[in-house]
């Protein structure tokens, strides 16, 4: 099942990049509130509808994780410095969203 | 006279020999694997050990046998000592702090109740201890935790001064059940969020020391408790549990791909309460239609891992605390769970070896990140 995007590693990279070097080789520096805009939470998104709820002005240019946690062997949780907590973020959707030009351009 | 082998024999004539003997499920010959170990050779006399990946090995005898059996029929070879060793790799990095001493957590699942989970987890928990393997077994059933009964266990767990719970004694398990801590006259009941941070706590809390098997007993279903514990901890594996009669096959693909989902690798799948044989006439009877186990394994494609034959002694086992696999090895159903564990320690091995097996490992990150 190589089509499963798996991390190799993930590291804080700069003050507002989250960076993760994936299996295959690809990297994605992921701008964090980019990240914080992306969450996909039944409090962000609309589990029904799928209409986005949260608004990107609603998030401060300057928000920032507080830790970043493991979840199993699937997906990780954010911590935001906005009070955010509900956000899980799957290995597929973090690649999904990959923000570099080539995975933008697909 | 002339043509008579020189006496002795050396080591690459051995370890040659030796590069013959292959690993059924790993593929490849126990020397380029690295089992051989401590290779001696005293003139003609041949001793070393084989260590393999599991003390549950279903095929350590035949290996054993094979190993004997080809450096014996060396020339100049006049004696030969194979010791079988085994050491535990892990099939899963943990993921965060939780658990760390367990090198492979196994999380036995149905996707209904009643189908004999608990006492599938526990036997396959015994048949692992007896094979020489350090096992542990939490029972994550939290709405109805029924260790304590069928280990027949009595009493609570001591908590140690850095506030751990020591998990018990069940015939040389250790064992940790919501049971112990709990009223067992009344029931329990607990809403999703109470679950997850009992489960989050029960895992961290629980001082399980070095495991080489971590056998997790999971509530009947799909809900929150298991989707909890595979947030919680890396899960090497999953086994799902079914019955003939059950219409089972929507029942296993909910677990199934629940699992894939969270990406934990679906060991496989066996059948509980398969068939009757008469402890008579030792005539087989399919109770119910049987192979249903086989055939869901076969469609959902995922190995088929056994299947456990009803014994009427499997259910007073469980009530008077001994489970079947201690109390009558012999039997036809303790054997059946013994392949079946051989089963299962057979599949971490190859998820091992292949790095994470067929789901990609996550070696993400040793613990959280702090953002600086």
């Amino acid at each position: 099942m190589s089509d499963e995007p798996a991390p190799a590693s993930m590291r804080q990279a700069g003050p507002r990049d989250l960076e993760i070097v994936w299996q295959d080789g690809h990297v994605s520096v992921y701008p964090v509130a980019y990240l914080r805009r992306a969450c996909r939470c039944a409090s962000c998104v609309d589990e029904w509808t799928g209409a986005q709820i949260l608004k990107a002005e609603q998030v401060p240019e300057d928000v920032r994780p507080v830790r970043i946690d493991p979840v199993g062997r699937y997906a990780v949780h954010f911590t935001w410095s906005d009070g955010h907590t509900s956000g899980i973020y799957s290995f597929d959707h973090l690649r999904a969203i990959c923000p570099c030009a080539e995975c933008a351009g697909r | 006279m002339f043509g008579r082998a020189k006496r002795g024999v050396d080591e690459a004539t051995v370890l040659e020999v030796l590069k013959t003997v292959h690993d059924p499920d790993l593929h490849r010959d126990i020397v380029s694997l690295g089992f051989v170990k401590d290779l001696k050779v005293d003139g003609g006399k041949v001793s070393f050990k084989v260590e393999l990946t599991t003390p549950a090995c279903p095929v350590k005898e035949q290996l054993k046998a094979e190993c004997h059996r080809k450096v014996r029929e060396l020339p100049g070879v006049e004696g030969v000592e194979v010791e079988m060793t085994a050491q535990v790799r892990r099939a899963a990095q943990p993921a965060g702090p939780v658990l760390t001493g367990a090198k492979n957590i196994v999380a036995v699942a149905s996707g209904k109740g009643g189908v004999g989970k608990s006492t599938t987890a526990i036997n396959l928990a015994m048949a692992l201890q007896r094979t020489g393997a350090t096992v542990g077994l939490l029972d994550a059933d939290v709405y109805g935790p029924s260790m304590a009964m069928m280990f027949g266990i009595d009493g609570q767990p001591v908590i140690t001064p850095e506030k751990k719970l020591l998990p018990m004694d069940g015939h040389g398990v250790k064992v940790m059940s919501m049971g112990f801590l709990s009223d067992p006259s009344r029931p329990v009941i607990w809403r999703g969020p109470m679950v997850h941070g009992l489960l989050q706590q029960f895992l961290r809390d629980v001082e399980w020391g070095e495991l080489d098997y971590l056998v997790v007993d999971l509530p009947p279903g799909t809900g929150d408790a298991q989707l909890s514990i595979s947030q919680a901890v890396s899960i090497s594996g999953a086994v799902i549990v079914t019955t003939p009669q059950d219409i089972s096959l929507l029942d296993a693909r909910k677990g199934l791909l629940m699992f894939r989902q969270m990406r934990v690798p679906v060991l496989g799948i066996v059948e509980n309460m398969s068939y009757f044989r008469c402890p008579h006439c030792g005539e087989r009877t399919d109770i119910f239609s049987h192979g249903g186990g086989r055939r869901a394994a076969e469609e959902l494609g995922v190995p088929f891992l056994g299947e456990i034959p009803i014994d009427p002694k499997v259910v007073p086992g469980g009530d008077k605390g001994v489970p079947i696999v201690v109390e009558d090895p012999e039997s036809p159903a303790a054997k059946a769970y013994i392949a079946f564990a051989g089963q299962v320690a057979a599949q971490l091995s190859t998820l091992a070896a292949q790095g994470g097996g067929n789901v990609p490992h996550t070696p993400v990150m040793p613990g959280p990140i702090e953002w600086r």
